[in-house]
Parts: C-alpha cells; sequence; structure tokens
C-alpha cells in the first residue's frame, strides 16, 4: 500500500485532470472570444453606422436652423430700418419746416415717432447749410454745423440715408436715420438718431444659448453693434469680409487663435448681408454647444453600446461557463464509460486467455495426479517397503495433492471468466440472504477481533437473482473486508441494505474499518490478477470475478476507500434481472 | 466377475496409459484411443461398456466424436472427462446424450464411481431392451428374426 498517497475517497481520479483543466480553460477563452467577436463587430459597426448617420442629419439640421436664423433676423432688422425711415419720411412729407422748427411741435413729433418703441434718441431739423434749425434730445446740438459731415453730404445727395456708426459731436457710438425734403426750391433735412441700446437689443434678440453671439458689420468690418465675446462696437473685427450678397451662408470655422480677435474653440458661424445699410449680419456659436444635443445623443449611444458590450460578456460568460460543465459533465461520463468499456475488455481478454490456460494447465495437472496415483497403488502393493520412506512418501504425496488442488483452484477461478455460467434465478430475500453469508463467516471474522453490525431496512423488496453467484460475491467481499483488518486487534463490518426504488433495485453496503486502500490501488481493484496480499495468499481474482458476476446479474458495484480508515463496497442489484440473463434462464428450463 | 470394459479417449497418450493402468488394477478392461477417429473404429469393432471422452482434442473433437458414436446406435454409455471447464460444453455434451460429465484433474474414486454409475445405467439399458425384445417375441413369436438377427462374422 502506498502510504505516501493522500487519502482519497473518490471511486476514480483522473490521471489527466490538470491537462484537462488546461483544456476546459482554453476552450472557455476560445469560446469567450468568438461569442465577443460574432456579437460585438456586428454592434459596432451597426452602432458607428447610426452615430454618422445621425451625426450628419443633425449637422445639417443645426445648418438648416442657423440660415433659417440669419434669414430672418436680417428681415427684422431691415424692416426695423425701413420702419423708421419711413417714419421720418412721413413725417417730412405731412409737416412744413415752418411747423417743425417750433420746438414744442417737433417734441410732440418726437413723442409719437417714439410713442410705440422708444427707438429714436433725439431728433432734428437741419437746413440745406447744415445748420440745426430745431432739436429735441438730450444733447446740446443747436449750434453745431454740420455741413462738414459725412452724412449730411450723403443725405443732401440721395435724399434719403442711414449712417453707420460713428462718434459725431456727442462723442458716443450712434447711427443717424435722415431724410430731405424740398419746400419753396430750398431742401431742410429731418434727422433722427437711432436709440444705440435698443438696436443693440434687437439684434440680439435671437436665442443662441451661452456661446453664442450675434453682430452687425459695415462693409470695412467695423462692429456696429457690440458682440458678446468678440469685441466692441466702433472697433475693428478680425473677421475677413467677401462682397455684400443676396444669399446666406452657413460655415464651419475651425478652432482659432491666430487672428486679432479673441481664440475661440470650433464654431458654427451663419451671415448675411443687409440691403440698406450694406451691414453684414452675423451668428456665431460654438461648435459643442450648438452640436450638444447630437453629442448628448452620441454620449447615450456610446453608453448604451458599453453597456450592451458589458450585458453580452456577462452573457457569454455566463453562457460558456454553462457549456464547459455541460462539456465537463459528458466528459466524466464518458470516462466512465471508457473504464467500464476497458475494465470489460480486460476482463475479456483475460477470460480468453484464462480458459486456454486452464485447459493447459489442468490436463498436466491431471497426469500429475493419475502418476500419484499409480505411485500410491505401488506402494499399497509393496508392504515390504521401509517405514521411514513410507513416511516421506506419504507425506509428499499428500503435499502433491495438496499443490495439485491448489492449482485447481486457480484454474476453476480462471475458467469462470469465460464461462458464460448458466444461472439459476429465484427470488431471493436480500436480508435473510445476508444473514446466512453472514453466518458462514461469524466465527472467521470473530477470530479476527471483527463484529459485524447490520444495518437492514424492512420490507426489503425481493430480487430476482442467482443465489450462487449472490452469495460467491459476498463472501468476496466480506473475506476482503476481514483481510482489510490484518493488524488490527479489532474491528467492525456494516452492512446495510436499501431500497433504491428510483432505480427499481436494492442497494448493499459493506463498509469496513480496515487498512484502506490507496486511490493508486482503488484504480485497479477491479483488474484481474491485482492483488495487494502476500504472494500465495490472493489470485487476484475474486474482485474481478465479483465484478464480472454484478454486471452478469445486471447490477454495479461501486468502491470508495479512505487509507487509514476503511473501505465501502456499494453493489446494487436489480428487483428484475437483465434481458439476456432471462434468456439463459429460459435455456436451462428448455434444457 | 470381470470389470466393465472401458474405452479412454484423450490426446493425451501418458493421461490415457496412466489412467488404463490406474483402472486396470482396479479390475476394469480398458482400452485406448488418442483421438475421436481412433475411438470410433474401436467401437465399430468390439462393445465397450463405458467411453470416458475427452472434448477437446486435435481434429474430431470430443462433442463430434459424441454424435458419431450415438450414431452408431450402441449400448455405450459415454462419460465426459474434460480439462476445459466449460459447463456449456459439458452441458451440450448431456444434452447429446453423455451419462455425465468430470473435470481434469479429478480424483481416480472420483472417476471410478461415476464409471460405475454409466455401467450400471448402461446395463439397466440392455436388461430393459432384451425385456422389451422378450416380449415382443412372447406377443408375436414369428418375429423371433426380426428382433433377434443373426450375428454376422
Amino acid at each position: 500500500m502506498n502510504n505516501s498517497s493522500p487519502a482519497n475517497s473518490n471511486q476514480y481520479k483522473n490521471g489527466n485532470g490538470t491537462a484537462r483543466e488546461g483544456y476546459y480553460r482554453r476552450l472557455f477563452r476560445r469560446f469567450i472570444l468568438l461569442t465577443l467577436l460574432c456579437s460585438l463587430i456586428p454592434l459596432l459597426l451597426v452602432g458607428w453606422g447610426i452615430n454618422n448617420y445621425y451625426t450628419r442629419f443633425a449637422r445639417n439640421r443645426m445648418m438648416l436652423s442657423f440660415h433659417t436664423k440669419v434669414e430672418n433676423h436680417r428681415k427684422i432688422i431691415e424692416l426695423f430700418l425701413k420702419n423708421r425711415v419711413s417714419g421720418l419720411q412721413v413725417i417730412a412729407k405731412t409737416h412744413p419746416k415752418e411747423y417743425l422748427v417750433n420746438v414744442s411741435n417737433l417734441a410732440h413729433v418726437f413723442d409719437i415717432l417714439n410713442s410705440e418703441y422708444r427707438s429714436i434718441t433725439d431728433l432734428g431739423v437741419i437746413d440745406e447749410r447744415g445748420r440745426h434749425l430745431a432739436y429735441i434730445g438730450p444733447y446740446n446740438l443747436m449750434d453745431k454745423n454740420y455741413s462738414k459731415a459725412f452724412w449730411f453730404k450723403e443725405v443732401m445727395k440721395e435724399g434719403v440715408y442711414i449712417s453707420d456708426m460713428f462718434m459725431g459731436f456727442r462723442k458716443v457710438p450712434h447711427f443717424i436715420v435722415a431724410v430731405t425734403r424740398s419746400e419753396n426750391g430750398r431742401k431742410w433735412i429731418l434727422r433722427a438718431t437711432i436709440d444705440t441700446e435698443s438696436f443693440r437689443s434687437l439684434v440680439e434678440n435671437v436665442r443662441i444659448g451661452k456661446t453664442g453671439e450675434v453682430y452687425l458689420l459695415n462693409r470695412s468690418g467695423i462692429y456696429q453693434t457690440s458682440p458678446r465675446f468678440s469685441g466692441k462696437i466702433m472697433e475693428k473685427a478680425s473677421q475677413p469680409l467677401g462682397k455684400p450678397c443676396e444669399g446666406i451662408e452657413v460655415r464651419m470655422e475651425d478652432k482659432s487663435t491666430n487672428h486679432a480677435g479673441p481664440p475661440h474653440p470650433r464654431q458654427l458661424i451663419a451671415f448675411g448681408w443687409l440691403k440698406q445699410p450694406q451691414w453684414m449680419l452675423v451668428v456665431r456659436q460654438d461648435y459643442s454647444e450648438a452640436f450638444n444635443d447630437v453629442n448628448h445623443a452620441n454620449l447615450a449611444a456610446l453608453v448604451f453600446l458599453v453597456l450592451s458590450a458589458c450585458a453580452i460578456l456577462i452573457v457569454a460568460v455566463f453562457i460558456t461557463s454553462h457549456m464547459i460543465k455541460i462539456i465537463k459533465k459528458r466528459d466524466l461520463e464518458a470516462d466512465g464509460l471508457n473504464k467500464q468499456l476497458m475494465q470489460a475488455g480486460k476482463l475479456a481478454s483475460v477470460g480468453e486467455l484464462s480458459a486456454g490456460v486452464a485447459h493447459e494447465i489442468n490436463n498436466p495437472l491431471a497426469i500429475i495426479l493419475t502418476e500419484r496415483q499409480i505411485l500410491m497403488d505401488l506402494a499399497k502393493q509393496s508392504p515390504l517397503l521401509p517405514r521411514d520412506f513410507m513416511d516421506q512418501f506419504n507425506n509428499s504425496m499428500s503435499q502433491i495433492d495438496m499443490q495439485i488442488q491448489r492449482c485447481k483452484r486457480i484454474t476453476e477461478n480462471l475458467l469462470r471468466f469465460s464461462r458464460r455460467t448458466k444461472s439459476v434465478i429465484e427470488p431471493v430475500d436480500l436480508n435473510e440472504f445476508l444473514c446466512e453469508v453472514i453466518n458462514l463467516m461469524e466465527r472467521e471474522a470473530r477470530s479476527g477481533g471483527i463484529k459485524f453490525l447490520t444495518d437492514l431496512e424492512e420490507g426489503l423488496q425481493t430480487v430476482l437473482s442467482d443465489p450462487s453467484q449472490l452469495q460467491q460475491v459476498f463472501l468476496n467481499i466480506i473475506t476482503n473486508a476481514i483481510d482489510a483488518h490484518e493488524g488490527k486487534p479489532y474491528g467492525s463490518i456494516r452492512i446495510r441494505t436499501r431500497n433504491d426504488s428510483a432505480k427499481a433495485g436494492v442497494s448493499i453496503t459493506f463498509e469496513d474499518t480496515g487498512c484502506g486502500i490507496s486511490p493508486k490501488n482503488l484504480e485497479r481493484i477491479f483488474d484481474p490478477f491485482f492483488t495487494t496480499k502476500q504472494v500465495g495468499r490472493g489470485t487476484g481474482l475474486g474482485l474481478s470475478i465479483c465484478y464480472s458476476t454484478v454486471k452478469r446479474l445486471g447490477g454495479d458495484i461501486t468502491v470508495e476507500s479512505e487509507l487509514g480508515k476503511g473501505t465501502q463496497f456499494t453493489l446494487f442489484f436489480p428487483y428484475n434481472p437483465p434481458a439476456d440473463l432471462q434468456k439463459d434462464i429460459e435455456d436451462v428450463h428448455t434444457f | 466377475m470381470l470389470g466393465a470394459k472401458i474405452l479412454l479417449v484423450d490426446d493425451e497418450v501418458v493421461f490415457t496409459e496412466n489412467m488404463s493402468k490406474l483402472l486396470s488394477s482396479r479390475g476394469y478392461r480398458v482400452a485406448t484411443a488418442n483421438s475421436g477417429d481412433e475411438a470410433i473404429r474401436n467401437l465399430e469393432r468390439e462393445n465397450f461398456d463405458v467411453v470416458v471422452l475427452d472434448l477437446k482434442m486435435p481434429g474430431m473433437d470430443g462433442l463430434t466424436t459424441l454424435k458419431e458414436i450415438k450414431k452408431l446406435d450402441l449400448f455405450t454409455e459415454t462419460l465426459i472427462l474434460t480439462g476445459h471447464g466449460s459447463i456449456d460444453s459439458a452441458l451440450d455434451a448431456i444434452k447429446l446424450g453423455a451419462y455425465d460429465y468430470l473435470t481434469k484433474p479429478c480424483e481416480i474414486d472420483e472417476l471410478v464411481a461415476k464409471i460405475e454409475g454409466a455401467w450400471g445405467k448402461k446395463d439397466e439399458e440392455v436388461k430393459k431392451d432384451i425385456q422389451e425384445k422378450i416380449q415382443k417375441v412372447v406377443e408375436s413369436p414369428s418375429s423371433v428374426f426380426d428382433v433377434f438377427p443373426r450375428e454376422k462374422k
């Protein structure tokens, strides 16, 4: 017995267990990789495709919305300026100069113009030489002469004029709207200054988030309103101007730090030219803000994608582990079957071999026996032989006989393999039967200090089986159990019977307190000629015969053992014998 | 009184010789044959009470020999003595009409007991046959030559 082996209660230990584990790990990784590849690649492709399409779609929509914004806003500003001009024109055409130069009349008109919307800061009447004839407003400009002012020249020439932002006499940025009227061959001008603040609020009355700004530039690129971030009114803008045109342009402006204005990130910019005056309306917004919704949607998609990938991973791991578990189980079952097959194969080949060997040995044995008999006969007929010789002769003869009988037992055992013994099947009460077997063995057990303990289930169903074969199996197992106690002063053999209705049979357990069997030996325990007993004491056939007998009777035999603690044989016999055994019975009956 | 007339059939010459000595010293009249063919030839030539037959022999094996013996329709009982302890072939032999079987190696006394049994059975068979024949002759005396044909020389 191998004492260094660890205690083991498994029936069989798989020798290449670690290699198997490695194989299962590789299989696991391969399955996971394959599952992930098969599911993630399509997912990523679909995700990428949808994201791409949606981003492009959203960008176009956003640009269209910017386009519309600028277009509408341009209309509003143009309408505002047109209204102011028309207002002045109506007043100039319907009121004579004499009426308007009266300050109270002018104040009345000023109030009418501002009644609905306070859009005019001041109002003045100016003669053809540039002198103020009347003025109503917060500044003291009555003594100012505008004959040199650029707007004066323009309005005298064009009849209607809207100026760019300028500082003028009042030294604050403002712009004016002026119209002329000819009365009695002499021109006079009605001039109004547009309220910078109200104009600014009108221009900026577009809702464009936190980073958006709206402003106006004149043809020279001077800010006509203060943008939120880019600069101040009257300052020169860094933005390049194109030629004034009808349409509206929307474009993406990349991150910029190179021009004079403050650096800004990537921006969406839309602009269009007003007709009169030729100002450029600019709307711009940071790209990140403009596309906030798209970015949110993309982020949500990404989160969804990651979650899906995680879910796939978890499901893949779960399914793969489950599959590996099934494969392991199948492999174990296959191992079990293989072992049974190998055992059966070993028994079959040994069976064939032993039949031949037994026959070949039996013949010489028979001859030896006849020779012995001849010598015995001769000795009997010769009474004069010396006494000493006769004593030795008789001794030798009985020894020869004993050894022949021993050989005969061995060959009989060998022949049991090849023999398909005809069975005598009858109902057997296993409880009663086991008690008989125990009675047979009790004396031998007692001499070894071993007690039988029985735990027999009451009402145990009878099985249809061959009593003589059963007896052989039980005797063999009990003899082994008794032998396992060698060197121990006392011990016990516990025999337990149970109905196993699920498998339709009876299970019998023989549990001894003997020396146990090492895992290495446990693997070979049912092999023919395998014995741990001293030479001459065991043939190594007992348990092999048990194994083949139990299998032939349609049952099963398993063994569990722990070195130093004991061994447990569990036998199972079906209530009804298998079909081929029943056929044997019929054969016997017909004979 | 003479012992039974025995034909020992076994391919092992030493075995047949030894057995012949042992049985002769116990009062039997023994002839030996070392093959099935030889046995059949012996049986065709003279009558034996008991044939002790080995099953496994080269050439004609024991079962075939047994069939041939049965074909001869003699008043002879066959005892199977075989080293091949297969119950199947022994049972087959008994089905074919063998008296009993023994496995090698067996004690001489055991064999003698079986031979006595076989011889006794053979005698009974002969007696029964004669009685039946006498009965027939009594019932129909004209059939005496049909029942007891003249022996051919």
